[in-house]
């Protein structure tokens, strides 16, 4: 299953390491595969290295491309963590 | 005259020493070309090199998460992670098979190119990024290039070591015998070096001109890190002076340790239990030192707040499966996050207008259940490891202590049916310091399975009286008669039904409380480390045979 969604970076310091250390590791425990397209650059949402180098500023906006049998719920829980600002406001 | 040199405070404590300059040389990779033949055989060869950097950055993490720096711990996590990152591993080994060259050279150009992408195209919030990939990259390279390694037992003993900068490993590797303290210029108060160092108890100043230094060995110095100075070439009357001031400081410790080997027993031998208030890991071996009862407060919440979001499962089980490793044998009390109100994660604003009355604690948790779950998930997982007990913060109604065992038993369901081991019962406290639950203590008592108070917030509670408010602190007053009241029916209620009750806040760790404290029922107390001494030394000084014999005068007054 394909899935494809736009998420806005809720932020304020934008996505830096510690939002792109909490998606990578969450990736870790599903098993599809997992793309994110900003402008024209299309990177490996696994790759933490990748995610840092959109420099995405706050109220950036990404889609998400998620292909795999686990489809549905890796993109639910990726839109939770965008939505919640990766828990760093709680 | 000495020549005093002002910087910046990173890390406490006085050493006199013999300054070391401490350079790593830098070395230029060569760039050769590999048969192919050879190139499984590199390809080998950088994926021993990754390994070998994991294995040192999870080493470096535990001992970083030992001294209880977490903030230490949250960002080699992300170094962790860059070590996992496709374009580390599987896109690398891809460019040494098609370039054929040396890993080393290979690694550096990927390397280079990713630090240029980030310093031409973006604003210098991200280009701050490029220290942790320089920092991964170079933990690599050092296990590529093995003459790389500076080894640090070639520096003599007792010198204080300076540097333009140094890294987070370097200072973790440091023997406090050895080097007794730092110098650099570069550097803040929330570098990774400066967090370990304080960890270590190792004597820092950031912020120093090193060409002062330079090319003057050898060079006496002392470095004072409480003022944030460091004093070179000293007159032998100053030297002697820091000598006095630092035996000082060791003397002034000893007799508080001396202190902390006697027990918590009154004069008439009734036996008080101490138990500590964990808010750091490193504070465990103090704790244990000092003959304490157990953990009575460990205020998760605080552990975290460093991270500013709230840590994982995963992240939390380690945590939690740490301490108890460490106190296999007493038991320990955590409290879950206790967050909302002024105790934000982040400081920011809740929108409430009245927070201290508003969505925290139990009351945030019951709203956001999938932080409560995951926490309770990471306490029940860790609850093989040792006597692990739940305490409630904030509990006003038995309807939230109810809702939490429900959760928690749909959880040891889940676990179950995960094969995941876990207690079957593990018990649940109640913290009272909201009036309602204080007066209602013996039904709360009923329905937990022990008690805990907590009076900084029952007081403000009680009063209505904020203590931070300069205008009315004045009553807030902790031996109010009305606060003893409520006192013994909480006493009272946890009598009545057998269950453990333990005094928390900040009158357990003032002296002069004490005996009221003890008058009044209390025999259990949760106090930091470092109150312990003085703690103990006023509850020897109580004869409670000698106060029954007079009327408890306060209460009624």
């Amino acid at each position: 299953m394909k899935l494809i969604r736009t998420v806005k970076v809720k932020n304020d310091l934008g996505l830096h390491t510690r939002p792109a250390t909490v998606i990578v590791k969450m990736l870790q425990s599903y098993k599809s595969s997992v793309h994110f397209t900003y402008k024209k650059d299309i990177i490996n949402a696994r790759s933490i290295m990748s995610i840092l180098m959109l420099a995405l500023r706050k109220n950036a906006s990404i889609q998400i491309t998620v292909e795999g049998d686990d489809a549905e719920e890796t993109i639910s829980a990726l839109v939770n963590a965008f939505e919640n600002q990766f828990w760093e406001k709680l | 005259m000495d020549e005093i040199v002002k910087g910046l405070s990173i890390s406490q404590g006085i050493a006199l020493g013999v300054a070391f300059h401490f350079i790593i040389p830098e070395e230029l990779i060569p760039e050769q070309i590999i048969s192919s033949h050879e190139i499984e055989q590199e390809i080998e060869r950088y994926r021993k090199a990754l390994e070998k950097s994991r294995r040192e950055l999870e080493d470096l993490q535990k001992l970083v998460l030992q001294k209880g720096s977490f903030e230490a711990a949250s960002i080699l996590d992300t170094h962790l992670e860059m070590l996992k990152d496709p374009m580390i591993t599987t896109e690398m080994e891809k460019k040494i098979r098609k370039n054929q060259k040396n890993t080393e050279s290979v690694f550096q150009k990927v390397i280079g190119e990713y630090q240029r992408h980030f310093n031409e195209n973006h604003d210098t919030f991200f280009q701050e990024r490029i220290p942790d990939i320089t920092d991964v990259s170079k933990r690599i390279l050092a296990h590529l290039i093995p003459s790389k390694k500076f080894d640090l037992k070639q520096i003599p003993k007792g010198s204080i070591l300076y540097a333009t900068d140094l890294s987070p490993s370097l200072v973790a590797e440091i023997d406090p015998e050895q080097i007794i303290g730092l110098v650099t210029e570069a550097g803040g108060i929330s570098s990774h070096a400066a967090i370990i160092a304080r960890a270590k108890g190792i004597p820092y100043v950031a912020g120093v001109p090193i060409d002062k230094l330079k090319n003057r060995s050898p060079l006496k110095m002392i470095i004072d890190g409480d003022e944030g100075i460091i004093l070179l070439a000293p007159t032998d009357e100053t030297w002697e002076n820091y000598e006095r001031k630092s035996k000082k400081k060791k003397a002034y410790y000893q007799t508080l340790q001396k202190n902390a080997d006697l027990q918590p027993h009154t004069i008439d031998g009734e036996e008080i239990e101490l138990y500590g208030n964990l808010e750091n890991l490193s504070e465990i071996d103090p704790f244990i030192k000092q003959g304490f009862a157990g953990i009575g407060l460990f205020r998760s919440e605080y552990l975290f707040f460093t991270k500013k979001y709230f840590p994982s499962e995963e992240e939390q089980f380690q945590i939690y499966k740490e301490v108890l490793e460490k106190l296999p044998s007493h038991p320990v009390i955590i409290r879950v996050f206790d967050v909302g109100g002024e105790k934000r994660l982040e400081g920011g604003k809740t929108g409430e207008a009245n927070p201290v009355l508003g969505c925290r604690a139990i009351r945030f948790l019951l709203k956001n259940r999938e932080i409560f779950e995951q926490q309770l998930r990471a306490l029940l997982r860790a609850s093989p490891y040792g006597d692990i007990r739940i305490l409630l913060p904030m509990i006003s109604d038995i309807s939230e202590i109810n809702a939490t065992k429900e959760l928690i038993e749909k959880i040891r369901q889940d676990l179950k049916k995960e094969n995941i081991p876990c207690k079957d019962h593990i018990p649940l406290g109640s913290m009272i310091e909201v009036p309602s639950s204080a007066i209602m203590a013996d039904v709360i008592a009923q329905h937990s399975d022990f008690l805990s108070i907590g009076t900084n917030d029952l007081i403000q509670y009680v009063l209505a009286a904020d203590r931070s408010n300069p205008v009315i602190s004045h009553l807030y007053t902790p031996s109010h008669p009305s606060i003893l009241r409520l006192l013994k029916v909480i006493i009272t209620a946890a009598k009545e039904n057998q269950k453990n009750l333990i005094l928390c806040g900040e009158v357990a760790a003032d002296p002069r409380y004490i005996p009221l404290l003890l008058e009044v029922g209390i025999r259990k107390f949760s106090i930091a480390a470092r109150h312990f001494p003085e703690v103990k030394n006023a509850i020897r000084n109580v004869d409670l045979k000698e106060k029954k014999k007079s009327p408890p005068a306060r209460i009624t007054r």
